[in-house]
C-alpha cells in the first residue's frame, strides 16, 4: 500500500483535506482512524458522505484501522491517513501502522495547551508522544496546506522557547 | 489560464475568495467585485469589465460567479456574455469556488463552467435525509 499522506487533524475531515490536500497528493482513499467517530453512526455517515465519489473511504477505530492495514485489503490504493490526535497516532505505530512521516496539520488549543502556531497547540503529552515516534523513526512535519511551508515540528517547538 | 471573477452584493465576492484561500491556500487568477448601494450602474459595469480584463489576459477565458440570478452583479454580467470568452454562473458557492480551482487542466471555458453549475447544485445537502436512507 501506499500511505501518500499520514495526518494529525483535530477536523479530520474536512475542506482542507478534500480540496487541497486530496488533489495535491493523489490519493484514491482517505482513512480515518478514531474510536469515537468511529461509534456514532450517523456522524460516521456525514463524514462519509462528504467524499467525493471516486474516492474509497475508510472510518473505524485506531485498531481496526491497524488490521484492514495489516490485512493488505488497502494494498492498491494511494491513502491519505487521519488522526485526531497524537496519542491515536502513537497508538496506531504501535499496532504496526507503519508510517515514516506524520503532518501535522491541525491541532487547536484547549484546556492545558500552549500554542505553537495558528493552528498548532500542543499539550507536554502531544510533546512526549511525537518525541517517541521520532525516536522510532517517524519524521514530523508542520504543513497546514499545501502552498504552505514544510516545517520540522522542533523548530515550532524552539520557535516558541527562544 | 482561465480567470475567475466573482461578483456580489456586498463584500461576499471578497469573503469567498478569503474562505476559499483559508482552505486551498494562495489563489490565483481571481478577482472579487463587490457591489455598493451608492454605486452607479455604470460603476459596477466599469469594476466587472476591468476585473474581467485583469483575469483574462491570456484569452482563454473567464467565468464570472454571481451571487443571485436576477441580481445586479449578475444582471450587469449577463450582458457581457460572450460564448467562449466569458461565462455568467449564478448562485456562487464555496464549494464552486473551491472546485474552480482544483479543476481547470484540460477543460474549454464551457466545459469548466457547465462542471462547476452541476458541482455547485451537488454540494447542497439537507442534512436530516441522510438518516432518511
Amino acid at each position: 500500500m501506499s500511505l501518500v499522506l499520514t495526518r494529525i487533524d483535530n477536523r479530520l475531515i474536512h475542506g482542507q483535506v478534500l480540496e487541497a490536500w486530496v488533489p495535491h497528493i493523489g490519493a484514491d482513499c482517505i482513512v480515518v482512524a478514531n474510536d469515537e467517530v468511529a461509534r456514532v453512526s450517523f456522524q460516521k455517515t456525514l463524514m462519509a458522505a462528504a467524499v467525493p465519489k471516486g474516492i474509497k473511504v475508510l472510518i473505524d477505530s485506531v485498531e481496526n484501522v491497524a488490521r484492514a492495514f495489516h490485512s493488505h485489503a488497502l494494498d492498491a490504493s494511494k491513502v491519505l491517513l487521519l488522526f485526531a490526535s497524537s496519542g491515536d497516532a502513537v497508538k496506531a505505530h504501535r499496532c504496526g501502522v507503519d508510517f515514516k512521516e506524520l503532518n501535522l496539520g491541525n491541532m487547536h488549543g484547549g484546556e492545558g495547551k500552549v500554542r505553537y502556531s495558528c493552528t498548532i497547540a500542543l499539550d507536554p503529552a502531544d510533546v512526549l508522544n511525537f518525541q517517541q515516534l521520532e525516536a522510532d523513526g517517524v519524521r514530523i512535519v508542520c504543513q497546514c496546506v499545501p502552498p504552505d511551508r514544510e516545517r520540522s515540528w522542533k523548530h515550532l517547538l524552539h520557535s516558541v522557547e527562544g | 489560464m482561465i480567470g475567475l471573477v466573482i461578483a456580489t452584493h456586498s463584500n461576499l465576492a471578497q469573503e469567498l475568495i478569503n474562505a476559499a484561500e483559508m482552505i486551498i491556500g494562495p489563489a490565483r487568477n481571481v478577482k472579487a467585485v463587490c457591489i455598493r448601494k451608492e454605486d452607479s450602474v455604470e460603476t459596477i459595469r466599469s469594476g466587472v469589465i476591468e476585473a474581467i480584463a485583469t483575469v483574462g489576459g491570456d484569452g482563454e477565458g473567464v467565468v464570472v460567479m454571481t451571487d443571485m440570478f436576477g441580481g445586479t452583479p449578475a444582471n450587469i454580467s449577463l450582458s457581457l456574455l460572450e460564448p467562449k470568452k466569458i461565462e455568467v454562473l449564478t448562485g456562487v458557492n464555496l464549494p464552486m469556488v473551491l472546485k474552480f480551482f482544483n479543476s481547470q487542466e484540460g477543460l474549454s471555458l464551457f466545459e469548466l463552467a457547465a462542471m462547476l453549475k452541476a458541482y455547485g447544485q451537488q454540494s447542497i445537502s439537507l442534512a436530516s435525509e441522510f438518516l432518511q436512507n
